[in-house]
């Protein structure tokens, strides 16, 4: 998501005036309910003594509170909002909005800032006692039980763990000692995708019992004991034929 | 309730008048109009408030007002994101090819990971800073990092009016603070911590870039083009110093230089000399260093406790001017040696030897050959006044051990009585002071090396003769070879003959302990009739011989006719013995 776009500066140049208004969570919560349409509600904006006041009044129907499954009767979301409207002083402030296709257009230049606040009365402060009491619970909790749990950690003949285990063993029977070609061809291109295998990984691939194994790698390889890639097998060096870290091959010799 | 219900929803109707009302009031500092709607005479006006759902998301772009940046005033504008976190977090893409890996290192890994509780942070790209140009590439440069924790508590949203009057409001997603990008060139932070500890000492500030950029410029010098260098110095022609004068000392280089923790302050100093020249050759380098404006801490007393310092000369003993001081000091010396020598013929007849030595000695350190020269005006003195020890005894590693003595005053002051008492020509000043020829004083120092080299050969088999003289010394016995002086060792008298043996050496040892070198300059060719060598030799049979009374101290190789006596011994002994051992 590389992001390197030119930006859109129309809005500033038609110098769109915006304002910056900080909601409250439950009053944005609200609005995430509107239709499609959108509309929240109204605001009035009045002038009194030469100041401002701008109010925002909700819609009714956005007013029920459906959280915590609380019937919509008891709670109500206030509907009166006072906006508290300050002046952008000491920094400047812009909107910028992306699309998703990444482009980024400078919508315009915040002229004002406000805060939306409640008008506290009783139903708001039932409200608020709400929240407290949510954001107060643990988030997990102890629990004292009466009984004992006796479901698990019964003694076992054997555990179902185990007996998968030798089942899976039984079917599959003891590794079967293949030709050494075969083995030897498996191992080089085992090989050519990495160069330091452990034992038991190789043992995996090929399948083949360890002993026969061992005898192999010891034929085309070697066992490094110390250093980073320690208790690794690795091809010998007339075998490997590693290029850059990109592209390898191994031949035989 | 609150409020005038005046007007109803159909109240999104809005003309043009209102509209532009609110673009006019789209500045700061301007208080919210009234929305006068029609005739309306309420005070108060409606405005439909809508949240759309709009696939954008907004973002906050927050620039400080000190930073006094116009956005009305851009131009053009690019933003993108600031992937350089990228390489930090995703290193573990290792190589991805078979070469060097391991089967299953990833898992193994990560369950080490886990087992440790190790947590790494993702790479988010949307929480990565911004880069924003403005005005293209000559432009402002800003730096947008996200403030964290916006969208935690309360929502922000942008309210915007829209032509019908309706207010929306959009979600803000984010909120990124922009700072302005220098674009000149910053100490880094272990630069700026040096240049901070230095800070009441540096009064020229210029010179801290200029040096970083001088050493940038030594790093890539290579690589380089002229013309970069050229652009760099343009650059920094508005505050650096005209003029290819440089003033430094040594201290100056050690301090300013520190930066790199690989150079020394011998380092800086050859590197800033090879600019130098390289900056003398392009002859537009601006760089002084301005030492003389920085106020630099004194040296410490402690400083040169450990540097010999050629007392016949009046220079201080910094190591350059060591180097200056050689030169200087060669020229006086011969001239003390033309006053001190009593026959000219001597120093004439042993300046075709000298100078052929003198050549030799001039390949040595620059140390030694003052050293050497000094030894040489001394050995070149027919009066052999001992007092030449103390003058050579100053430099330290270089000084040959014969001359060991304690550096005071009474050399110089030794000296000068000495001369004025065997010749009484002699000015009462030191010969230091008085310049001479370079072609005596390289008789004198070919005649020091001379005799040293000889003294080295005879004492090549024996141990290291060292002598030492004690400041105040006896007067010598009735040899009447020398006259007693002040601070010195014996002197020897002006024109007495003298047999090199052993009980001339015995007395001369009866005094005090003497080193060969000085045994040897009692014994000088002219008095007693031998070539230089045949003294060494000679001396060397009486010392070998006579153990009874010379004895010898191997380890610290010091003659001493008395078992028992007081030794500064000074470990430097082996370090000539070397240097005697051509």
């Amino acid at each position: 998501m590389s992001e390197k776009g030119e930006v859109n500066l129309s809005g500033v140049k038609q110098s769109n005036g915006v304002w910056l208004v900080k909601v409250p969570k439950y009053l944005s919560q609200q609005w995430e309910k509107a239709t499609e349409k959108g509309d929240v509600g109204k605001i009035t904006i009045k002038k009194k003594q030469g100041k401002s006041e701008v109010s925002f009044k909700l819609n009714a129907d956005l007013t029920g509170l459906d959280a915590l499954g609380e019937k919509d009767a008891s709670l109500h979301v206030p509907r009166d909002h006072p906006f508290t409207m300050h002046n952008v002083g000491g920094q400047t402030l812009a909107v910028f909005s992306q699309s998703d296709k990444d482009e980024i257009s400078l919508e315009g230049m915040v002229v004002h800032r406000a805060e939306c606040r409640p008008v506290v009365n009783d139903n708001y402060m039932k409200l608020k006692k709400l929240q407290i009491k949510e954001s107060t619970k643990p988030q997990r909790l102890s629990q004292q039980l009466e009984r004992a749990v006796t479901t698990v950690f019964k003694p076992v003949a054997n555990h179902n763990f185990n007996v998968e285990y030798e089942k899976k063993k039984k079917s599959e029977g003891k590794m079967v000692r293949a030709e050494r070609q075969v083995v030897l061809d498996m191992l080089f291109s085992a090989f050519e995708k990495h160069q330091y295998y452990n034992i038991k990984d190789l043992v995996e691939i090929t399948k083949q019992p360890v002993t026969y194994l061992k005898e192999i790698m010891r034929e085309i390889g070697t066992y490094n004991s110390k250093g980073a890639h320690k208790s690794t097998w690795e091809l010998k060096s007339e075998y490997r034929h590693y290029q850059s870290a990109d592209e390898d091959e191994t031949h035989t010799s | 309730m609150v409020g005038h219900h005046r007007t109803t929803e159909g109240t999104s109707l809005r003309n043009a008048v209102s509209h532009r009302t609110l673009k006019k009031t789209a500045h700061r500092n301007t208080p919210v109009q009234t929305f006068l709607w029609g005739s309306s005479s309420s005070s108060g006006t409606e405005y439909i408030v809508r949240v759309p759902k709009t696939p954008l998301k907004s973002t906050i772009l927050c620039i400080n007002s000190g930073d006094k940046v116009a956005c009305s005033t851009w131009t053009q504008a690019r933003m993108e994101r600031d992937m350089s976190a990228r390489r930090i977090y995703g290193e573990e893409e290792t190589t991805e090819g078979a070469a060097g890996s391991e089967f299953g290192k990833k898992q193994r890994e990560e369950a080490r990971r886990k087992k440790f509780g190790i947590v790494t942070k993702e790479f988010k790209v949307e929480d990565q800073p911004w880069i924003l140009k403005v005005n293209g590439k000559a432009g402002k440069r800003f730096k947008g990092i996200k403030k964290g924790g916006v969208t935690e508590n309360a929502s922000y949203y942008i309210f915007t009016q829209c032509p019908d009057g309706a207010f929306e409001a959009f979600p803000v997603h984010g909120w990124y603070n922009f700072m302005p990008v220098a674009k000149h060139r910053t100490l880094t932070a272990e630069e700026a911590e040096e240049e901070w500890g230095r800070r009441n000492k540096v009064v020229n500030h210029f010179s801290i870039m200029l040096q970083r950029r001088l050493r940038e410029q030594e790093r890539g010098e290579d690589d380089d083009d002229e013309g970069e260098k050229a652009g760099k110095k343009k650059k920094k022609g508005g505050g650096g110093r005209g003029g290819d004068l440089r003033i430094h000392d040594l201290e100056d280089d050690l301090e300013m230089s520190s930066d790199d923790s690989h150079s020394s302050g011998e380092d800086g100093e050859s590197k800033s000399k090879a600019k130098k020249e390289v900056g003398k050759g392009k002859g537009k380098k601006k760089k002084k260093k301005g030492s003389e404006h920085e106020a630099l801490e004194d040296s410490d007393d402690g400083d040169y406790e450990g540097l010999e310092v050629d007392y016949m000369s009046d220079e201080s003993s910094s190591e350059e001017e060591m180097e200056k001081g050689k030169p200087v000091k060669a020229e006086e010396h011969p001239k003390g040696i033309d006053e001190m020598s009593e026959s000219e013929e001597e120093s004439e007849e042993e300046k075709q030897n000298e100078e052929e030595t003198k050549e030799e000695d001039e390949e040595d350190d620059g140390k030694k050959t003052p050293v050497q020269s000094e030894k040489k005006k001394k050995k070149a003195d027919s009066s052999g006044e001992s007092e030449s020890s103390d003058d050579s005894d100053i430099e330290g590693e270089t000084a040959s051990a014969l001359f060991m003595k304690k550096r005071t005053p009474p050399k110089r002051g030794g000296r000068g009585s000495a001369g004025s008492s065997r010749t009484g020509s002699r000015p009462g000043t030191p010969s230091i002071d008085s310049g001479s020829t370079s072609s005596t004083l390289r008789a004198a120092a070919s005649k020091l090396e001379q005799g040293k080299r000889q003294t080295g050969s005879a004492t090549d088999t024996p141990a290291a003769k060292r002598l030492k003289m004690e400041p105040n010394s006896q007067s010598p016995a009735p040899s009447g070879k020398s006259t007693p002086q002040p601070a010195s060792g014996k002197s020897t008298p002006s024109s007495s003959d003298v047999q090199l043996t052993e009980e001339a050496v015995r007395r001369y040892l009866i005094r005090k302990p003497m080193t060969t070198k000085d045994l040897l300059k009692k014994f000088q060719t002219k008095r007693t009739g031998l070539s230089n060598e045949q003294t060494v030799n000679v001396l060397a049979q009486i010392s070998r011989g006579s153990t009874q009374s010379v004895k010898m101290s191997t380890t610290r190789c010091i003659f001493t006719s008395q078992s028992n006596w007081t030794e500064g011994v000074v470990t430097r002994i082996t370090v000539n013995m070397s240097l005697c051992q051509t």
